[in-house]
């Protein structure tokens, strides 16, 4: 029997990257405990503070919430949970039913979002209209880009001071990387475990960044979370090689995305300064921000023959 | 010395399949054997998880649960 590093007890984790193993217990002390360093060590929470948490109800987003739940009760912050509903069958569907279930156990307030009610269609059906209109771009486009419009109008709506994601070590790495590959400059040096405030942004917090998607996945497990584990159907293309590659690196070299991590972090404030500071404005069709004249969704919709229908996202009802 | 017969239960798949190994495999070779890399996974023996440097013993039930989900 393999015994935990620290306690004597039995290992359930081999922690590689730090030479050590971890039984239950210590790995979830271990994850509580590099939550809270992030969230103190980056100053994201403000004491007293309104934190609306992103959660889709995979483990990653399940976890964030459990663990901002009980920070919240120890430090006095309200927490508020948001889930969009892109509208994809059979699997958003299900994760939902996880965040309500989770978020009610927690006496948590929970708001559904959904791209049928704010854009007209569902991403099955803009999927749909894109073949058809042959825009050459992947569902990955249009979810990513309209999810954190209404992440952000969602939680600005809901007068939070700060947008908690769960983006974990490997989801963090995976971003450097992609953008490194595609040489997108500007969304490269905006990575970071916080985002600075910004007028119609609510700023984002990444306290789950410093732990690996396989910790995040076991503290949730261990702790007998209830949770999603589907896969989106419309996963894969880069985005999955990427993170294939990084995990074969990993598994042959043990410490390898942090090591990435460490390395784009000692580069950041010189890439910032290389970067020219961007002139926010209001989007000409819905008034949400951005550096051009018609928002990035906008312009994702026209390109469909859609358009924001909902102006305000939540009402009194919705919550 | 002989070897050992483990039964895999992969979550999400229907079916449990037996494999053999030699007499010393340990969770990691079973996984390698498999095509599976241990960053994407979970192993649960006879329910507990465990980590993939444990011996397995004849007649364990391994059951391999997959942890990279979401988009």
């Amino acid at each position: 029997m393999l015994k935990c590093t620290f306690c004597g007890r039995r290992a359930a984790y081999n922690r590689r990257y730090a030479g050590v193993f971890l039984c239950d217990r210590c790995l979830i002390k271990s994850v509580e405990k590099r939550f809270r360093r992030a969230i103190a060590g980056h100053r994201m929470i403000s004491p007293r503070g309104r934190v609306a948490v992103a959660v889709s109800g995979g483990k990653d987003s399940v976890a964030l919430m459990h663990l901002l739940a009980g920070y919240g009760k120890q430090k006095n912050c309200e927490l508020v949970a948001i889930t969009i509903d892109e509208g994809i069958k059979r699997y958003r569907d299900r994760s939902v039913l996880a965040a309500q279930k989770n978020a009610k156990s927690l006496g948590v307030e929970h708001v559904v979002v959904s791209f049928k009610r704010a854009f007209g269609a569902t991403l099955d059906q803009m999927v749909k209209l894109a073949k058809r209109g042959k825009t050459g771009l992947n569902p990955c486009t249009y979810c990513g880009v309209m999810r954190r419009s209404l992440l952000n109008q969602a939680a600005r709506e809901l007068s939070a001071d700060k947008l908690a994601t769960a983006h974990n070590l490997d989801d963090e790495v995976q971003a450097i990387m992609l953008n490194y590959v595609r040489a997108d400059f500007s969304r490269l040096h905006r990575l970071g475990p916080t985002y600075p405030q910004r007028e119609g942004f609510v700023p984002r917090i990444k306290p789950l960044r410093e732990i690996p998607e396989k910790e995040v996945a076991l503290y949730a497990l261990l702790r007998g979370l209830k949770m999603h584990l589907g896969v989106c159907p419309y996963a894969g293309g880069i985005h999955g090689e990427i993170r294939d590659f990084l995990n074969r690196l990993e598994a042959n070299h043990p410490n390898s995305k942090f090591m990435t991590l460490r390395m784009f972090d000692r580069m950041k404030p010189q890439l910032a300064k290389a970067t020219p500071e961007f002139e926010i404005r209001r989007c000409e069709n819905c008034g949400e921000p951005t550096s051009t004249n018609i928002c990035k969704s906008c312009e994702l919709l026209q390109g469909l023959g859609l358009e924001r229908r909902q102006k305000t996202l939540i009402s009194p009802k919705s919550s | 010395m002989a070897g050992i017969k483990v039964t895999v239960r992969e979550i999400g798949k229907r079916h449990k399949r037996e494999v053999r190994l030699g007499p010393h495999a340990t969770i990691a070779d079973l996984l390698q054997k498999l095509g599976h890399n241990r960053e994407t996974i979970v192993v649960r023996r006879d329910g507990k998880i465990v980590a993939e440097e444990e011996r397995l013993s004849n007649g364990d039930l391994i059951e391999i649960l997959p942890i990279v989900t979401g988009g």
